[in-house]
């Protein structure tokens, strides 16, 4: 473009904005990108995936995963902030390191976790808090997933609070850090390092070092990392291999700059005006997502079709979902599984029906959670410049035949 | 079971290695992920994957001029990217070159 034409277009653009007294920008939010296939390649421990990087590896699940209350381990998606990763550890040498403000500084190994604390499990949510961030007109900043950056898994491990007991924190002690063994290339790059404030401490925070049963993937943290239930993934530290407890607050770029949103009401900003306080993204949104049919499936007309889907929040629990096929007119019931696997998990849930008319029908399905929470439709969901906790009432469309 | 032998099998069990699940480790495959042919190619390789795959750029899709030098001065002011200032016009125009909407802003 010629520099005339950039001045003719600012000039356009300041004059809609005069136009309609606030702020006319094209903010809009669509439906997240869905049609990325799975790429040829495996990583450890995986099947082929949606594949975005492999320094540090960035996978995705495809929408097909979506059907079930656990996510397999080989499908789970792939989320690393810095590119160099251990890749190779011995379980019989790893420990986890506890300092700082604390009576004793300890050292703990992966068979003392597993011999000399209260093992305990429970089934929750990993959702990064980018997920469908393509989403978000204009774009948003960071990784630009689909919907399949999510997963729900059964973790086994032991309380952090138990840990950070045998350690015994100070009277001061307020935050906790925690690092895990992936380190930057280059050596003036901040880790990803992150914190807590003691008081969100909770006996459902664990260090987990079984997934579903196995031993974690190496690609999902091996040998230990941090669950922290109902929140996004951004502190669910990886090959954790540190604690350290604080009374102030460390400087912190990932704490500070990444995982933000705006500190208003309706968490939401417009590019050219962005809202100066923010906070961290934590709670998730109650959502939904369609696991079977995907765009593009055929299906005879009249034939039973049974919709698939699962739908979370952050532990809340899911009161119901429901399906519409009429564009969000009208809404049905779906039925819902029997909640075994506990309020951080996925409720997984079905509906059955005939389609009628042949050509393309699209399904869409909602959530409400026990707090009478909802999801908006795609294009009411507000922007943010982080592209952050999109939650739009999912869609795909089939062909009837 | 004598006292001794219940001795001896709990230290068996409390000192029996553990095993992982993957023997010796992994190895993260390379991936491919070209880089479009143009003006300040070379250079902009020798910057932009230095800490991280192609892949993460490509990710981005097709953008904005403003968009990519932001970008890039992100990595520079955040991350420390060690870019001198007279590279970053040639980085910021090969990106908006190649993998431009056409917008300036
Ligand atoms: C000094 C190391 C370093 C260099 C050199 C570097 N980056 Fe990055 N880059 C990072 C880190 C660290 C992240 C963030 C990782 C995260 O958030 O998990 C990142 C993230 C990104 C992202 C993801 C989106 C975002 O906003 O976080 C893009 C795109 C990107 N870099 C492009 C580039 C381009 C283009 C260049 C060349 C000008 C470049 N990078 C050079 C370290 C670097």
């Amino acid at each position: 473009m010629q520099r005339r034409d950039f001045f003719k277009k600012a000039i356009v653009v300041a004059g809609s904005a005069a136009v309609g007294g606030s702020t006319i920008e094209a903010v809009e939010t669509t439906h997240p990108i869905d049609n990325r296939k799975v790429s040829d390649i495996a990583f450890p421990e995986k099947r082929p995936l949606i594949t975005y990087s492999d320094r540090p590896p960035l996978l995705e699940s495809p929408r097909e995963v979506f059907t079930s209350a656990l996510t397999p381990n080989d499908l789970f998606f792939v989320r690393w902030h810095m590119p160099l990763i251990p890749t190779y550890i011995n379980p019989n040498k790893f420990t986890i390191s506890v300092n700082g403000l604390v009576e004793k500084e300890i050292e703990v190994s992966l068979q003392e976790l597993k011999t000399q604390f209260n093992q305990v499990e429970l089934t929750a949510v990993l959702q990064c808090g980018g997920n469908s961030r393509t989403a978000f007109k204009p774009m948003a900043g960071g990784i630009q997933w689909g919907i399949g950056a999510m997963g729900c898994a059964r973790w086994r491990g032991v309380r952090l609070k138990d840990v950070l007991a045998k350690a015994g924190l100070k009277k001061e002690a307020t935050y906790i850090g925690f690092n895990g063994e992936d380190k930057a290339v280059y050596n003036k790059t901040a880790n990803f390092v992150r914190e807590l404030n003691l008081e969100h401490l909770d006996d459902d925070i664990i260090l987990a070092y079984k997934m579903n049963g196995e031993d974690l993937p190496y690609l999902n943290g091996y040998p230990l990392r941090l669950i922290i239930p109902g929140v996004y993934a951004d502190s669910w530290i990886k090959m954790i291999s540190n604690i350290t407890v604080t009374k102030e607050k460390q400087d912190l770029h990932f704490m500070e700059h990444a995982y933000r949103i705006p500190d208003n009401s309706c968490e939401c900003e417009t590019p050219k005006n962005l809202f100066k306080k923010t906070k961290p993204i934590e709670e998730m949104n109650v959502n939904s997502i369609i696991g079977y049919p995907v765009t593009g499936t055929k299906v005879r007309d009249a034939s039973d079709l049974v919709v698939r889907g699962v739908a979370f929040d952050s532990g809340h629990g899911i009161e119901k979902v429901q399906i519409s096929i009429d564009g969000g007119q009208m809404w049905e019931d779906a039925l819902l599984d029997d909640d075994r696997e506990g309020k951080y998990a996925y409720r997984t849930f079905t509906y059955a029906f005939k389609p009628k008319s042949s050509g393309s029908l699209t399904i869409m399905c909602k959530a409400t959670n026990k707090k009478g929470e909802s999801q908006p439709f795609a294009k009411d969901v507000k922007w943010n410049h982080g592209g952050y906790k999109y939650n739009g009432i999912d869609e795909v469309t089939v062909e009837v035949v | 079971m004598t006292r001794f032998k219940k001795l001896l099998l709990t230290i068996l069990i409390s000192v029996s290695p553990l095993f992982a699940q993957v023997k010796g480790g992994i190895t993260v495959p390379y991936i491919d992920f070209p880089m479009k042919e143009g003006k300040g190619m070379y250079s902009t390789k020798g910057k932009c994957n230095m800490c991280h795959s192609w892949g993460y750029t490509l990710n981005q899709g097709l953008q904005s001029k403003k968009f990519w030098q932001e970008k890039v001065m992100k990595m520079i002011l955040i991350f420390k990217a060690p870019i001198e200032d007279k590279h970053i016009d040639e980085v910021v125009n090969y990106l908006f070159e190649n993998y431009g909407n056409g917008e300036l802003e």
